[in-house]
């Protein structure tokens, strides 16, 4: 076994396994807001933190699993674009809420 | 001799298909060619936009803005799974001293993408934020996100 081997199998990959686990928990996380939280506002913090965290930790550990080739820089470029669309999507969503005229849920309403 | 932009973006087009392909038989080579022709077509009426070549400094900021998005996703994630869900959700007006497009976007583009924090209206210098608690609003009303850019776009530019 070469040294490049053995670096891939016993640090590359616990690395990315975990980094995947931690993707996931925080995918599971934005599942529970979306059902949890009360307006649409508060829900799109909820979904964008799928893309902000879910997907950066799991894309980021499916590239190290990969290790250097191009499909690692295949899943970077599309983790690139999430991080571009992301937001705009997000902004788009809660902008025409607020144009439609719905008032955010707050404290007081509860 | 005239330069073709229809070539340059086929050719652009091509070489990232051939890089991302790593096939060089006819039949893909000749599938990337058609392609790259067809989204060059029908890209040919997109207005060519100018885009300043940002400073080096903007890596710096990335890494930084990371820094920031796991911090406020881990503030978020304890405000959604704590039981009594002590969110205290409010609308933001700030003005920003910053005076360039490229600066207002990428600010409006990192404060969405902070978790905890989404922009909901931009008028040319101010912006209307929706913040899940006290703590995400201090992200915006700190204009730490403000100065940070206002390192990357220009110098002349004050924060």
């Amino acid at each position: 076994m070469t040294l490049i081997e053995w670096v891939e199998l016993y640090v590359m990959s616990p690395i990315a396994i975990a980094s995947i686990v931690v993707g996931l928990f925080f995918l599971f996380v934005a599942a529970v807001g979306v059902l949890r939280l009360p307006d649409v506002y508060t829900r799109s913090h909820a979904v964008s933190l799928t893309d902000s965290l879910g997907a950066f930790f799991v894309l980021g550990g499916l590239a190290l699993y990969e290790g250097l080739s191009t499909n690692a820089v295949k899943i970077l470029i599309v983790l690139i674009l999430l991080y571009l669309l992301n937001p705009v999507i997000a902004h788009a969503t809660v902008r025409s809420a607020h144009r439609s005229g719905l008032k955010p849920w707050s404290r007081e309403d509860a | 001799m005239k330069s073709n932009p229809l070539a340059i973006k086929t050719l652009a087009f091509f070489l990232i298909w051939l890089l991302l392909s790593e096939s060089f038989d006819w039949l893909h080579v000749s599938m990337g060619v058609l392609c790259a022709f067809g989204v060059a077509w029908f890209n040919r009426s997109r207005e060519q936009t100018r885009f300043e070549i940002p400073r080096a400094r903007i890596v710096w900021y990335y890494f930084w803005l990371v820094g920031r998005i796991l911090q406020s996703g881990f503030h978020l994630s304890k405000l959604i799974l704590h039981p009594s869900l002590p969110i205290d959700p409010r609308m933001i007006r700030q003005r920003t001293k910053l005076r360039k497009d490229a600066g207002i976007v990428l600010l409006g583009n990192s404060i969405t993408l902070t978790p905890g924090t989404i922009t909901v209206e931009v008028n040319s210098d101010e912006l209307e934020v929706h913040a899940m608690d006290a703590e995400s609003a201090e992200d915006v009303t700190s204009f730490r996100f403000d100065e940070q850019i206002a390192r990357v776009t220009s110098s002349k530019e004050t924060a």
